[in-house]
């Protein structure tokens, strides 16, 4: 449901690092209205500072539910 | 034994220790990894009922996680360590109660709609314990949601539960030698060019390189060609970062103290019998 705080390998905090990926994904989205190639998610990755490949399958492979689930109390 | 800082920043430190066993390299990570104290929260207590404003608005204290997913994430938010505190069990009281010397106090009231950060948790006391990083995500709330609770973190390891660890991506290496030879290598010349400080000897027919710092065009040699590679087991490459609960200088010389502690509880023991 939401982002889990850190990766689950290394204990790295992650769910920092999760909105500032969103934020940049749906700016592509929006600006060039597709979806990013594999070659930008590894620069935005670079350029957030998650370096390691067990955390970056952490953001990349997360489905947000939260706004999903929000609705029913 | 030579211990050589290579790199230092607050939270990550890249080292080198020359003069020490494999099993010594080990033991030195697997301290790095369980078995430094850190504070995290441990203690919650959630306020259930209607909770009530400044202005009266009455707001319901229903959340979307449930209150142990909280509690769990609450638990896994770095906090800002000083290592001069206590472990709850070695402090002087019973250990049902707290005090300043072995645990931190901290509230959290929101009411939404809005996001709950980290950063909304709020130290009762020193204001040095504001969590690390005030941007993690704890839970969301709606238009007439509030949360309101009370939280204790306490002194722990990582060999208790994984919130108290320290470090993340431990990691060591042996410091190798990669020996090329110029008339079989296409390569050496783009190498040294892009890593000048990875070469370590050079003449006339063969160049030496170290990977002791990382070179993404050495690892093209490393793949396509076949240099000779020499590594030798008593020189290790470590590296590390934390989670900004303490800094990596402070953790690597808490890591050392603790082994030689341990190795002096073993040694006397030993001899006893």
């Amino acid at each position: 449901m939401m982002i889990p705080v850190r990766c689950f390998s290394c204990g790295r905090v992650i769910a920092s690092d999760y909105i500032a990926f969103v934020n940049r994904i749906n700016l592509i989205r929006e600006t060039e209205n597709r979806e990013p190639t594999p070659e930008e998610i590894k620069k935005i990755f670079d350029e957030i500072g998650v370096k390691r490949y067990c955390c970056r399958r952490m953001i990349l492979s997360h489905v947000d539910l939260m706004e999903d689930v929000m609705p029913f109390d | 034994m030579e211990l050589k800082i290579l790199e230092l920043e607050d939270r990550y430190i890249r080292f080198e220790i020359k003069g020490i066993t494999p099993a010594i390299a080990n033991a030195l990570r697997r301290t790095l990894i369980n078995d430094i104290p850190k504070l995290a929260i441990h203690k919650v207590i959630f306020h259930h009922g209607q909770i009530r404003d400044m202005e009266g608005h009455v707001y319901d204290s229903s959340t979307p996680l449930f209150d142990e997913i909280i509690a769990h994430r609450l638990g896994l938010i770095p906090l800002p360590t000083d290592l001069n505190m206590k472990f709850r069990d070695e402090c002087d009281h019973p250990p049902d109660e707290g005090c300043p010397l072995c645990t931190v106090t901290y509230t959290l009231n929101k009411h939404g709609p809005a996001t709950v950060y980290s950063g909304d948790l709020i130290p009762v006391g020193d204001e040095k314990f504001k969590p690390v990083d005030p941007l993690i995500p704890i839970v969301k709330l709606k238009e007439n949601q509030a949360i309101l609770l009370e939280a204790e973190a306490i002194l722990g390891t990582g060999k208790q539960h994984a919130k108290w660890q320290v470090t993340s991506g431990v990691a060591y290496k042996y410091h190798r030698e990669i020996k090329v030879k110029k008339k079989e290598s296409e390569l050496w010349e783009k190498v040294k060019e892009a890593c000048p400080k990875n070469v370590l000897y050079e003449d006339d027919e063969e160049i030496v390189f170290t990977d002791d710092t990382n070179c993404k065009a050495l690892a093209e040699i490393l793949s396509f060609e076949n240099p000779e590679i020499v590594e030798d087991d008593s020189w290790f490459i470590f590296q590390f970062e934390t989670d900004g609960s303490l800094s990596a200088k402070d953790t690597l010389g808490y890591a050392l103290k603790r082994l030689k502690e341990r190795f002096s509880h073993l040694r006397e023991s030993a001899s006893l019998s």
